[in-house]
């Protein structure tokens, strides 16, 4: 969902819908709601408090046609727009870190094949893989939704799953 | 006339960019900070509209007149209270101080007539522009007529291209919010049907689907949601019906964002044949309380998970034998057999249990149609969100078999027709 317009010293977190991206810095908190099989990618690098959340769908930018359009929908572009953005406002690639969650397989189906969070799950490791970007932590796969909110500053990802209290990890 | 997805998708990306700007302009306006909500190609009977309008409240609406490269008429409707506010905040903004006190008046004089179809012709404004911006061409806009009424009628009773009880029309639909309040209003577009053709036919980059079939679409919709709700009362004894069915077309992306970010308990099931696809039936939690209620009569012992053993089975086999009648009803329009999956019980954020679907069908495609239904019961809790989401090269080629002559056989139930008559 967009919003237009804004008011300054908005507390509300930034909510970053599926096949969005989001570069920001400091205290601003970026959020993504019920993530089934899609997976949300934190970079940040913490000298500069720039950090961005992607909250994506599919695997494979690169075999897409649409992917220069919507960066935010694949796990391979998402990542390297993130970090180009980061970049852009300043902050050093080398230095940049990497969480991820989500890509949990809700459902059995044949179709499905080996499921549609998995792949989601492998294809961001083998990017950030690629790029050298260390993944510091992750809360993935499994069976249940996950909600998160990221804060570039402390570069903390909070998950939370649907289990109330019980359900909230730190990463 | 026909359409295929390439020009349906074209007519989604103008619904959206007319949108986003009209809400832009609308906080340019204003000051507040505005939201877009849903955006839907609707295809809709005229009857369905009308009940649209018919829910009790008071709505203004400013409609302006469209030529150029698309013709018919474009109208935005506030609820009453919510024009009100607008021009409240509107003329509050401006030097007229003085006088703004006087508009917590319920009533619309002659200034804030006129401020509120400033306020509804600027935003017919911002979606023709974004139209026009799509489809790189010229729309001319008629000067805007203001227009009140607690129905249908007086918003497009007289316009020629408003669809009749029956026919089924391609609609634009937004939704526009001011974040934070109760302000809200909708957008519809009306088409003129020899335009709309023109349109498609520059659009379409295949063979497509014959616009007349789309009666097809709809009669399976109206045969699947009354198998539903009929499944639903003999099982659990709760009187249910159909309150919403509709025909949307949408980006994949946008059809979590449609459900609650509540926790929810679902039943989920893949189907195959021609067509082939997913089934979701949504409850809210206290829904399917009442539903393992009305279902274990003995009570049902719950676990840390809140429905147990003996919940979850009900739950599930009531979803499995509403999922082989909703099939059921698709396969007897289209005269086909589909067969579907056993069930898988879900209890999490609602958007979680649907974003595996998008994600499996966005291998292949950027758009679904998508089969909105909702059974609700009355005085007891039972409300059912059901979306089904069928693959869609597959349903363009069940449609294409799909003979016309057949459609109107096929039987339909007494309640929609009355409706009709109405």
């Amino acid at each position: 969902m967009k919003t237009y317009g804004s008011e300054p010293g908005i507390p509300d977190p930034v909510q970053v819908g599926i096949s969005e991206l989001v570069v920001s810095e400091g205290d601003d908190t970026l959020k993504s709601y019920g993530l089934g099989s899609c997976l949300a990618i934190a970079l940040y690098e913490p000298d500069s408090e720039i950090g961005g959340l992607a909250h994506v769908m599919l695997p494979d930018g690169d075999k897409a046609a649409n992917s220069d359009a919507k960066p935010g929908k694949y796990a391979d572009t998402a990542i390297r727009a993130l970090l180009r953005r980061m970049v852009e406002r300043g902050a050093s690639y080398t230095a940049v870190e990497a969480k991820i969650a989500g890509g949990a397989d809700m459902f059995e189906f044949e179709s499905f094949g080996e499921g549609v969070g998995k792949r989601n799950i492998a294809a961001a490791r083998e990017e950030l893989e690629k790029l050298g970007v260390p993944i510091i932590a992750e809360d993935v796969g499994g069976t249940e939704g996950r909600t998160v909110e990221f804060t570039p500053d402390s570069g903390k990802l909070t998950v939370k799953t649907a289990n109330g209290d019980d359900g909230v990890t730190e990463l | 006339m026909k359409l295929d997805v390439n020009a349906l998708g074209t007519f989604y990306r103008m619904a959206r960019e007319g949108a986003g700007l009209a809400a832009g302009r609308l906080t340019r306006m204003t000051g507040v900070e505005t939201q877009v909500g849903i955006t839907k190609l609707n295809f809709m009977r005229g009857t369905e509209i009308r009940r649209d309008f018919e829910d009790g409240t008071e709505k203004v609406g400013i409609r302006v007149e469209l030529t150029g490269g698309i013709e018919g008429h474009s109208v935005v409707v506030f609820d009453r209270s919510s024009a009100l506010r607008i021009v409240e905040t509107l003329l509050s903004e401006s030097e007229t101080e003085t006088e703004t006190e006087e508009f917590a008046t319920e009533e619309f004089d002659e200034m804030n007539r006129s401020a509120a179809t400033e306020v509804g012709n600027i935003m017919n404004n911002g979606f023709v522009d974004g139209w026009a911006d799509v489809l790189e061409t010229v729309i001319d806009v008629s000067t805007p007529e203001f227009i009140e009424g607690t129905s249908g009628e007086p918003f497009f009773g007289d316009i020629d291209e408003a669809p009749e009880g029956g026919d089924l029309a391609l609609l634009f639909h937004s939704h526009i919010g001011a974040v934070g309040t109760e302000i809200g209003f909708s957008h519809y577009l009306f088409p003129k049907r020899e335009s709309m053709a023109q349109l498609l036919e520059h659009l379409r980059t295949s063979d497509g689907i014959e616009y007349d079939k789309l009666d097809g679409f709809d009669r399976m919709a109206e045969q699947g949601a009354e198998e539903v709700a009929k499944t639903a009362t003999t099982l659990t004894g709760i009187e249910t019906s159909v309150e919403i069915r509709r025909l949307n077309f949408v980006s994949l992306e946008a059809i979590p964002e449609e459900v609650s970010n509540e926790k929810l308990v679902g039943v989920a099931f893949e189907f195959d044949g021609t067509p082939s696809g997913y089934l979701l039936f949504l409850f809210d939690e206290e829904s399917a309380h009442e539903i393992v209620d009305a279902m274990v009569p003995m009570g049902a012992p719950g676990d840390e998970d809140g429905f147990g053993e003996m919940g979850t089975s009900a739950i599930k086999e009531l979803g499995n034998i509403m999922a082989s009648g909703f099939l059921d009803g698709w396969a007897n329009v289209l005269d086909t057999t589909i067969d579907h999956s056993t069930p898988e019980f879900i209890h999490d954020i609602g958007a979680a249990a649907v974003d595996p679907v998008i994600i499996q069908l966005g291998e292949n495609q950027d758009f679904a149609f998508v089969f909105d239904t909702v059974v609700v019961a009355d005085g007891r809790e039972f409300d059912c969100e059901i979306y089904a989401i069928p693959d869609e090269s597959d349903l363009e080629r069940a449609l294409n078999d799909l003979d016309v002559d057949r459609i109107d056989e096929t039987p339909t139930t007494a309640e929609f027709q009355e409706v009709e008559n109405t």
